[in-house]
């Protein structure tokens, strides 16, 4: 993989990891346990997913980077990302996206009902974890072949890093017109099922928590209550 | 020479990539390219001379990025300025024998617009014309808009070259392996509108290597009646070794670009990864080739942002229930701004199988422009039906067309010679399928003969504005027979002769020959089908109404439009049957203990049930009764558990769609009887400008309509003084704002601020993501509610207060 050049990677959806129904309800706010939930809510889901199975397109674009590039430099100004990526010489940045239609999706759910666009926006969540899951791991497949493994991803608004180091990742990823995500002024993403994120490559093997959240420092979040009970 | 004489007769080829060429002289990746214009202009220039000495006819000038979204004004200006002289110096040096252009190139803004994103589509027509202006001012021979992936964007750039200069405006966009734009269109869709719009050559550019742009090129010849080019990617980028390659060779690529040629693909080039001998080899291999010429393609076609519907022998259905006509509901909403009542009458239409949707809502005391306006695009976010706008205002028309994506039916002009003057240049600007009604000065003429003439009128004024006999569709007027018993025939016979001499297409609005008598779906099922039989291609109808679809359907299955009657077979039954209201039996349900029946659906969430046992009940029960005693209890428990957390926010949803199904046959039930409405008391709700994401508030609303608030919802990325207008205009109490993302938290701020200012009694409850109690404290709102519960709750408390 060539320095500094953006490469584009398509997933087919065979590739992605089939939907962790799990995660759905817990991105959708059920926070009970899963085999308690009453059959008509599992029949709303079951539509959903029916009605959304071809409103996602999986595409990154990703850049390998010398940590201390000039063009990094950003990230000196966090400290949470500094200490993340202390073993890394090199890094991997990328932008993911799972596509417009399911925004278009959800918003016309919004018109028809709440609850099912709140599942609808639910899996969005989790297709683009999914995706982002892919994409790790076949980069980390790779990294074995040059004896090198991949730490946990790290994104704007993590720790802190402020959200406005997004204006660094799409200057870096130009996304715009690689996979077709753009930037807002108040730095949301459009379409919004989308992740920038950043992780290194290291020449010792992290040890990756199951936990998500552990490391936030967002003490308050419902999800990392939930995740670290 | 202009270019698009020298197109006429001959194969044009364009340059290659540029992008690639300058990393390999050193350009860092987010270092802006268009910044060596005057930095490098011997790079540049040697590039440009590189692609004309290889054979070029056209080269690009290295502006894809400049705009004023990334540059400040002189900055923008000198960069252009340079491009384009470092592109003619280009040309004076190189020693190619064959005709030279150069292009100014335009790319995306790189910014996704409204719905989806932030940016303003008129926003973006300006960004688009600074650049226009300044290119045409030093010298260009055409506008070169390429590597589009969004429908609306490319209408954006292209209506600001129209706008804004006089030169050939070439547009390409950039399809993935779907055969579709990053956001939905497929070829044929934006063939349709920028052909509308008077694009002089359209095709597709970069994403893919040629070999796989193969169906995008076949879709664009078999459409395009303007010359096609293509310009792809040397194949893909890989690695190996530390280096990229792109794994198309010139050898390959010209191979390929040869079989498009002789297929009928007109202007040839490169994109990311090609070099000069990619074009060098294209050309060697393409300039025997006889040029295949451009035929015009007589083919009708209205599209969206996703696709585009042709007419042909099948007919087409246009959905006419988005109109206040006769409509008491429909009016109240067009006056209270209701939008999501006329976007619901939209979805039901595109689940019952129409294919273009009607979209009237004229009305007196409201400005129909903004309206019309607003509709279109909120349809547009979230149907994927093209739109047939119907107005007979003129500022509406235009509105509405300008901001359309993708190309319109315009419902109607008509023989007048002023209206004519009025509509034809909209269509030409804008694009278009508009209806023609044949009539004109003196009304509607009895007789067929007379109307086919204003018909033939019609065709010769739309030639003088440029506009094609397949971009008009007639209507012959259907008027009531309980009129006039002859009505019908002269209709039928003129929409035979206009189908079948002039040569075409038809649309009738269908029921308007029963008006005045009883039963009037079944005579309008029977004229439907004899105006199909002469020749009706398109009939704007009520897709409830099960006569027509019948008719619809046999009638596609009786003409063979229909292999093995599939579409017959698959739908016919859902139409045969008349809905009567489902009986239910009320006793025998299990309830729990102390819980009514009623209260039973609405706690499990049973949307069918809760609405079937409303509907029973309110045979011998008060309605406020059937509200206050089970209703809101259901309400209560279910509200309880999800502030215990025995319950979570998608059983709270269920449950509140539950009993917003028994509120709908309640509502239905007092408008009846008229008595007053229940209404514990009116709330403004929005998320704030900035902001686009309006999931959480539209949970807010439902729970808060539950609990019989009346919710004027103003939807996302509302600017302050909307807000403050509406909260003074309903003299609501209280203001609900939504914020996902700390950066939009100072909109809330700045919205509460101006409320304090201009409506200082009013209540400001927030909420969203990122919000704490201490934010909200910061920003000087009166409640923090961290769930719709809780806004509930201080809604409450405060209208009992006050």
């Amino acid at each position: 993989m060539q320095e500094n050049t953006v490469f584009v990677r398509k997933f087919n959806t065979e590739d992605i990891s089939p939907i962790n129904e799990n995660e759905v309800w817990r991105y959708a706010g059920y926070f009970g346990k899963t085999y308690k939930i009453e059959s008509e809510l599992k029949k709303a889901f079951e539509e959903v997913k029916e009605e959304l199975k071809d409103s996602f397109y999986y595409k990154v674009c990703f850049r390998r980077m010398a940590r201390n590039c000039d063009d990094l430099s950003f990230m000196g100004k966090s400290k949470s990302l500094s200490r993340f990526l202390c073993d890394s010489d090199e890094v991997i940045i990328f932008a993911a996206t799972v596509g417009v239609e399911i925004d278009r999706r959800i918003s016309k759910l919004g018109k028809i009902s709440p609850l099912k666009m709140t599942l609808a926006n639910a899996l969005g969540a989790e297709r683009i974890e999914a995706l982002c899951d892919a994409f790790c791991g076949e980069i980390a497949k790779k990294m074995r072949s040059e004896n090198l493994f991949c730490t946990k991803r790290f994104s704007p608004g993590y720790g802190d890093l402020p959200l406005s180091a997004q204006k660094d990742f799409f200057a870096l990823l130009d996304p715009s017109r690689k996979i077709g995500l753009s930037l807002n002024e108040s730095l949301l993403m459009s379409p919004s099922k989308s992740v920038t994120a950043i992780f290194g490559l290291t020449k010792v093997s992290t040890e990756n928590s199951s936990r998500k959240c552990e490391n936030c420092d967002n003490l308050n979040c419902e999800f990392r209550k939930q995740d670290t009970k | 020479m202009n270019v698009l004489d020298y197109v006429k007769n001959n194969l044009t080829y364009l340059d290659g990539g540029m992008g690639t060429l300058l990393q390999n002289q050193g350009l860092k990746p987010g270092e802006l390219p268009e910044r060596w214009n005057i930095s490098h202009p011997e790079i540049i220039t040697s590039i440009h001379k590189s692609y004309y000495d290889a054979g070029s006819n056209i080269i690009c000038t290295n502006t894809f990025g400049a705009n004023c979204l990334k540059f400040g004004s002189e900055e923008l200006e000198l960069i252009i300025k340079a491009a384009v002289g470092n592109a003619k110096k280009a040309r004076e040096e190189s020693t190619g024998k064959q005709e030279k252009f150069i292009a100014l190139d335009i790319g995306s803004l790189g910014k996704l617009l409204k719905p989806y994103g932030d940016l303003d589509f008129e926003d973006a027509v300006k960004a688009y014309a600074k650049t226009v202006k300044i290119g045409a001012k030093y010298g260009v021979d055409l506008v070169f808009i390429e590597t589009m992936n969004d429908s609306l964007d490319t209408k954006a750039a292209l209506l600001a070259v129209k706008e804004n200069c006089n030169l050939p405006v070439f547009v390409s966009n950039a399809y993935g392996e779907d055969g579709k734009l990053m956001t939905g269109a497929c070829a044929s869709a934006m063939v349709a509108m920028l052909e509308g719009m008077g694009a002089d050559a359209v095709g597709a550019n970069c994403s893919l290597g040629p070999g796989q742009l193969k169906g995008v090129v076949e879709e664009y010849l078999e459409y395009a009646s303007v010359p096609v080019l293509l310009k792809p990617n040397a194949g893909l980028p890989k690695s190996a070794d530390g280096k990229t390659y792109y794994d198309v060779l010139p050898d390959d690529f010209s191979d390929t670009m040869k079989e498009y040629a002789t297929l009928g693909i007109r202007i040839l080039g490169g994109c990311c990864g090609t070099d000069p001998d990619y074009i060098k080899a294209t050309v060697e291999k393409t300039s025997n080739i006889t040029p295949k010429p451009v035929t015009y393609k007589n083919r009708t076609l209205v599209s969206s942002y996703t696709h585009a519907v042709e007419f042909t022998d099948k007919p087409v259905l246009i959905g006419e229930r988005i109109n206040p006509t006769g409509k008491k509901l429909f009016k109240e909403a067009l006056r209270n701004n209701n939008i999501d009542y006329i976007l619901n009458e939209g979805l039901r239409q595109e689940e019952k199988g129409v294919h273009i949707l009607d979209v009237n809502v004229g009305l007196p005391e409201i400005d129909e422009a903004e309206m019309l306006k607003k509709v279109c695009f909120e349809l547009q976010a979230i149907i994927d039906l093209p739109l047939q706008i119907d107005t007979t205002d003129i500022t509406a028309m235009e509105a509405a067309l300008r901001r359309y994506n993708g190309k319109a039916m315009v419902n109607s002009v008509n023989g007048k010679e002023e209206n004519m003057r009025e509509v034809f240049p909209l269509v030409k600007k804008y694009g278009g399928l508009v209806v023609c009604l044949t009539l004109d000065e003196d009304g509607i003429p009895e007789t067929a003969e007379k109307r086919v003439e204003i018909a033939k009128k019609i065709i010769k004024v739309a030639a003088e504005y440029g506009i094609a006999k397949k971009d008009l569709i007639f209507d012959t007027l259907a008027m009531t027979i309980s009129a006039d018993k002859n009505s019908a025939k002269a209709t039928l016979k003129s929409l035979n002769i206009i189908k079948n001499e002039l040569g075409c297409h038809t649309s009738l609005g269908v029921s308007n020959v029963s008006f005045g008598l009883p039963n009037r779906d079944a005579v309008n099922g029977t004229f439907f089908t004899l105006a199909l039989e002469n020749g009706l291609s398109a009939a704007i109808m009520n897709p409830n109404s099960n006569e027509m679809m019948k008719s619809y359907y046999s009638f596609k299955a009786l003409k063979g439009l229909d292999e093995n009657c599939e579409d017959f077979i698959k739908n016919i039954e859902k139409y045969m049957t008349v809905s009567a209201p489902v009986a239910v039996q009320v006793t025998g349900e299990k309830a729990e203990k102390g819980e009514s029946e009623l209260q039973h659906a609405v706690v499990k969430g049973l949307k069918e049930k809760a609405a079937n046992i409303t509907s029973v009940l309110l045979k011998d029960t008060d309605p406020l009764k059937i509200v206050n005693e089970q209703i809101i209890p259901a309400l209560d428990i279910v509200g309880k558990g999800f502030e215990n957390k025995t319950m979570y926010l998608p059983q709270l949803l269920m449950s509140a769609e539950a009993a917003q199904s028994a509120f709908e046959k309640i509502k239905a039930k007092m408008s009846e009887s008229s008595s007053k409405t229940v209404s514990k008391g009116k709330i403004v709700i929005a998320t704030v400008q900035g902001d686009i994401h309006d999931i959480g508030k539209n949970i807010v609303k439902l729970i808060l309509e539950n609990y019989s608030f009346e919710v004027f919802d103003l939807g996302k990325d509302v600017p302050p003084e909307k807000i403050v207008e509406e909260a003074i205009k309903q003299k609501a109490p209280i203001v609900g704002l939504s914020a996902l993302m700390t950066t939009t938290v100072p909109a809330m701020a700045e919205t509460i601020k101006q409320l304090k200012e201009h409506a200082p009694n009013v209540k400001t409850i927030v909420g969203g993501a990122v919000l704490t109690q201490e934010y909200a404290d910061s920003i000087g709102a009166d409640f923090y509610a961290k769930d719709a519960m809780e806004t509930v709750r201080y809604s409450a408390e405060i209208v009992e207060k006050s």
